[in-house]
């Protein structure tokens, strides 16, 4: 879908990528619960908000790409030649392959098997990761609908654990307005504790809390994000806008060939979807 | 013991003023890999390279720019960016209380805890009002050159602040465009019976991150130099529509 307007000086309001770029599959496999399996694909239910700047090179415009490269050979690497090395010392290296590392728990890099149900208000949200949603793939269409209806139905979210990369995901999956949300949560011993920093014997303020109460009474409102913009966002559209008037933009060269900055295999989907995850921390 | 104190500021809202120190909640820690070169086992690193050239672009050689259409870019200088970040307030505003359960998960970004700060005085009395309210301050504030949106709640005994993304972060389940397809009361009357009976209760300290241990286990054999066996991961064979209310008639069956 390429047929935006032509634009003079104004750049798009939005700084924000379409949702077809989001739709794009991070991982595909299959939900099950008790004898019930279901083909799913796993989509981002978040984005990043930043403003997306690309780099470019000043000589010519053209974008730039991120590369692995050896600095050794002083040549970029294609995805077939890089290995993944746990560092054992300087310099040294065990090496662990794509195959070796999905032996490690080969039932659950294909598999998000729910093993139990629980009440979603159980779950104290300090424990909430990062979300996602499942998408149906097909043939999996009705019973994806089944799942989602009785989930809504008997308000319960489906706990499961599944093998992403090089981590192990805890999930819990749940009914969201008509289809499946996926919630990675932390595991316990990842939750530091509090006590060291609680105030020791809990004084009673009674009136300080009923005052209290009586300042958040006046300020109950609805929970609405859309009042919330970014501000900074915004300010730096306006500079981009201030811009677009002062200067036309330049032009990148055409690149023959596709761009290659997609990842070529799943393998790589999934790491650039997790490399991001992790810089969005 | 709660990570290091990152940050301090202070909780402010109608009359009440509150100073603390933020606390980071979650700590993970996992195996990391490198990325190296198959031939010669050199640690890799990431380059920038120009699409057109092909070639390396030192960092100097590096400008931003903003796409305003396919292959047209305005260019925008790092410093102008630079001063579009905000100073460190200290101010940490509420704007509004709402129930906590209209919070979508999904909004939901990063916890601190929030440790008192200077005085104790009041922050007992905002964690009974708002654990008994049920409710959350929605509320901003600037630091590390940024703008953050957040929900102000408690968990036991203290204040938490959780960042909370903003709306048009969150995809839309609309764009998803799954299909409706229909579905018969018994299918959806087994399905809602099988659920309530695996249903537990939420009991974190039973997942443990076993993974983590196996693929520890899988570096150190390898490191022995012993042989490992490849397994292949295997797909659940989908449950065909037909078959559907015969698989959680069988499932409801062996639960029973």
């Amino acid at each position: 879908m390429k047929t935006r307007a032509p634009v003079r000086g104004t750049p798009k309001l939005s700084s924000h990528r379409g949702n077809e770029a989001a739709m794009q599959g991070i991982w595909s496999g299959t939900i099950s619960f008790s004898l019930v399996a279901i083909p799913v694909e796993l989509v981002k239910a978040v984005d990043s908000g930043r403003v997306s700047f690309r780099m470019l090179h000043n000589k010519d415009y053209s974008p730039l790409q991120r590369r692995m490269f050896c600095p050794e050979e002083e040549t970029m690497v294609p995805p077939d030649e890089i290995i993944r090395g746990y560092e054992i010392g300087p310099d040294k290296y065990i090496l662990i392959s794509d195959e070796e590392l999905e032996s490690v728990s080969p039932e659950r890099s294909r598999t998000i098997e729910i093993v139990e149900f629980i009440d979603m208000e159980e779950v104290d949200p300090i424990y909430y990761d990062h979300p996602y949603y499942l998408v149906p793939s097909k043939g999996g269409e009705k019973a994806y609908r089944l799942l989602v209806e009785v989930m809504r139905r008997t308000h319960k979210a489906g706990l499961a654990k599944f093998v992403l990369g090089e981590r192990e995901y805890l999930v819990a999956v749940y009914s969201s307005e008509g289809a499946l949300a996926l919630i990675t949560l932390h595991y316990r011993e990842e939750i530091l504790p509090d006590e060291d920093i609680s105030p020791k014997e809990g004084k009673s303020e009674n009136e300080e809390k009923s005052r209290i109460k009586q300042n958040i009474r006046k300020m109950m409102a609805d929970f609405d994000p859309e009042k919330y913009a970014d501000k900074r966002r915004k300010k730096i559209m306006d500079l981009v806008k201030k811009k677009a008037k002062e200067k036309a933009p330049v032009e990148a060269p055409e690149v023959e060939g596709e761009e290659g900055e997609g990842p070529a295999d799943l393998v790589a989907v999934l790491k650039e979807s997790m490399r991001k995850v992790k810089k969005n921390r | 013991m709660a990570g290091k104190a990152i940050w301090k500021g202070y909780i402010n809202f109608g009359d009440v003023n509150l100073p603390v120190k933020l606390h980071t909640a979650i700590k993970e820690d996992r195996i990391q890999f490198h990325l190296l070169h198959k031939r010669d086992h050199v640690k890799l690193r990431q380059q920038m390279i120009c699409a057109y050239e092909k070639k390396p672009v030192p960092t100097e050689a590096q400008v931003k720019g903003f796409e305003v259409e396919e292959g047209k870019y305005i260019i925008v200088d790092p410093e102008e960016i630079e001063q579009t970040a905000p100073e460190d307030s200290r101010m940490i505003e509420v704007h509004e209380f709402v129930k906590t359960e209209q919070i979508d998960p999904l909004f939901l970004e990063r916890v601190y805890y929030l440790e008192p700060d200077v005085s104790l005085k009041g922050y007992d009395a905002l964690v009974g009002a708002l654990k008994e309210m049920e409710v959350a301050g929605i509320c901003t504030w600037a630091m590390r050159k940024r703008y953050y949106l957040g929900a102000l709640q408690t968990g036991g005994k203290i204040l938490r602040l959780t960042t909370l993304r903003y709306a048009d972060e969150v995809i839309s389940l609309k764009s998803l465009e799954l299909p409706d397809i229909p579905l018969s009361e018994k299918e959806l009357q087994i399905g809602s019976d099988l659920i309530n009976r695996l249903t537990a209760p939420f009991q974190p300290q039973k997942f443990e991150n076993e993974h983590q241990k196996e693929l520890q286990s899988l570096i150190e054999k390898k490191a022995r130099g012993e042989k490992i066996v490849i397994l292949r991961p295997r797909r659940l064979k989908p449950t065909a529509s037909d078959k559907l209310l015969q698989a959680l008639e069988a499932s409801l069956k062996k639960v029973a």
